[in-house]
């Protein structure tokens, strides 16, 4: 599966994986702002940003090919809605549609590819986010593949049995037996769901999901984040008006 | 629909985040005093649970197939503040893990999805899922949500400036509507399978809701998500109407003294224009849903 991918990257060691998820966080908010308020109609712009964002790849050490392609996958829709403004005569917005949207992916993907979930959790709930809603979002990522993986057993199952076969059943009843997947699925979430709270409380669970190491925001974190928002800043006041 | 980053103009996504940020907040706040702490896990796990249903194909049409959504079913079970949040966090991975969906867009998105779309579903759950019409308040609970969603985020990409010829937009709403019957459809089937394992994971609506106020809701809402998106098609439209009366005119005066100097091109500047008749748009939609939500929270607690 293709998320194990980011995962994996995010455990590497870099400069850029050894700076404070704050740091990369408020520094990849600058960069989105930026490359949102680009007025159309600057190229030199967006091939500067695609420049800094290329740097940023080779610092991290991140394979480029994976980290164009998983950015790709904004492409779909932005190329539906670039046809869409080139039918009605506006190349210069079709064209800044698929900039801005590639450009915005990639940089997400470099900070979410350098930083493990947890620690990116840990940031954001430092810079202020409400911690019940960023629990949740944990405990999705965590168990996300787990139930994932659960779903596809199911199906392997449902496929032996002959229930995917196409000839096999009529139609109604393929739709009522997906209907009863969804159930089963959603009855065994519950019931693991229990099991992993009385796990939680058996190890002392304190409301809070322990780090194997913690940041502190240090000098060349500050640095980083001046660095991160000083040259797409420079980038668009100067090739950008 | 998940809007990527790049696509809405700073006014909107400036003004969507800032509606979303304390929608989210009340929604935690309330999801956090309903259930108890042993449903923090469960909450995730749902979420988790919404991403692998999405696997399942459903057989819909000629050898097409649908998958569920998912907000409203976990609204009908876990109720719509739980839901709101346990789809904010799917939301929120989608855009950092699966780059599907924006992270300044991200504002927007929860917004069309989180809420309205929560909140919407719930609606005639809340009124009629008790009663003899409790299979079509699912199905339409379980529409609305979608068609709400997906029509709140064109609404937004119109204003934006995001060109689209009008066939296009006819185009997306049918298709809207097809989808939207499609996950009303699952929805219905699957909570049908959900009851006949355990009933007591299916919420209780009050027994039988006062139909008018009921009818009334979701006309308001009906009517709002329309008008969003007539509004988005067309502002001047909106903008004429606020000419005739009087409201530009009197703004103009209130703005305009101590400003004299900027007063000409403070107006005259269509993105302010377009911008201002959209904000409005949506200010509308956002008092019906807290004024719904409202509704929603004070018979829960009576």
């Amino acid at each position: 599966m293709h998320h194990v991918v980011l995962d994996k990257w995010s455990r590497g060691d870099s400069l850029l994986h050894r700076r404070d998820p704050r740091g990369k966080v408020l520094g990849l908010l600058a960069f989105l702002i930026i490359v949102a308020t680009t007025p159309p109609a600057s190229g030199m712009a967006a091939a500067g940003y695609g420049a800094f964002l290329l740097i940023a790849v080779w610092i991290a050490r991140l394979p480029l090919g994976g980290v164009l392609t998983r950015g790709a996958v904004v492409l779909p829709f932005s190329l539906a809605f670039a046809a869409m403004s080139l039918i009605e005569g506006d190349g210069v917005r079709a064209l800044a549609l698929v900039e801005k949207s590639y450009l915005s992916a990639l940089a997400v993907v470099i900070v979410a590819g350098t930083t493990p979930m947890p620690n990116l959790l840990r940031g954001l709930e430092s810079l202020g986010l409400p911690r019940f809603l960023l629990l949740v979002v944990q405990f999705l990522y965590r168990y996300l593949f787990v139930v994932s993986e659960q779903a596809q057993h199911m199906r392997v199952a449902a496929g032996a049995r002959g229930a995917l076969s196409a000839w096999t059943l009529c139609r109604r009843w393929r739709f009522r037996a997906a209907a009863g997947a969804v159930a089963v699925l959603f009855s065994r979430s519950y019931a693991r769901a229990d099991g992993i709270y009385r796990a939680m409380m058996a190890r002392g669970f304190q409301g809070h999901i322990p780090l194997l190491a913690t940041h502190r925001f240090g000098w060349s974190d500050l640095g980083f984040l001046t660095v991160a928002i000083v040259i797409p800043a420079t980038l668009r006041f100067g090739l950008g008006a | 629909m998940h809007i990527p980053d790049g696509f809405l103009s700073v006014p909107v996504w400036a003004a969507m985040s800032t509606i979303t940020v304390p929608s989210v907040a009340y929604m935690a706040r309330r999801a956090q005093r309903e259930v108890e702490e042993s449903r923090v896990p469960l909450l995730g796990v749902m979420g988790a649970f919404v991403f692998a249903a999405q696997m399942i194909n459903f057989p819909v049409g000629v050898g097409t197939t649908g998958h569920l959504l998912g907000g409203a079913l976990l609204a009908f079970t876990l109720g719509p503040a739980a839901a709101s949040v346990v789809m904010t966090a799917i939301l929120a991975i989608q855009a950092l893990v699966f780059q599907d969906g924006g992270l300044l867009a991200l504002g927007a998105n929860v917004f069309n999805m989180a809420v309205a779309g929560v909140l919407v579903g719930y609606l005639p759950y809340h009124f009629w899922g008790g009663g003899r019409r409790r299979k079509a308040a699912i199905f339409a609970g379980a529409a609305l949500s979608v068609l709400a969603g997906a029509v709140l985020a064109l609404a937004e990409l119109r204003l934006s400036g995001v060109a689209m010829p009008n066939a296009a937009v006819w185009v997306s709403l049918g298709l809207f509507t097809i989808n939207a019957a499609i996950e009303g459809g699952i929805t219905l089937a699957a909570l049908s399978s959900l009851e006949a394992l355990n009933p007591s994971w299916l919420r209780r609506p009050a027994a039988d809701g006062r139909s008018v106020l009921g009818v009334l809701a979701a006309a308001a809402v009906l009517l709002a998500t329309v008008g969003v998106l007539f509004a988005a098609a067309s502002p001047d439209g909106l903008e004429k109407l606020a000419e005739n009366l009087g409201i530009a005119s009197r703004a103009r005066v209130l703005l305009g003294s101590p400003l004299a100097d900027y007063e000409t091109g403070f107006f005259s500047s269509e993105w302010l224009r377009k911008a201002s008749a959209g904000l409005a748009g949506l200010a509308l939609i956002y008092g019906v849903c807290i004024a719904l939500a409202r509704v929603i929270s004070r018979r829960r607690s009576a």
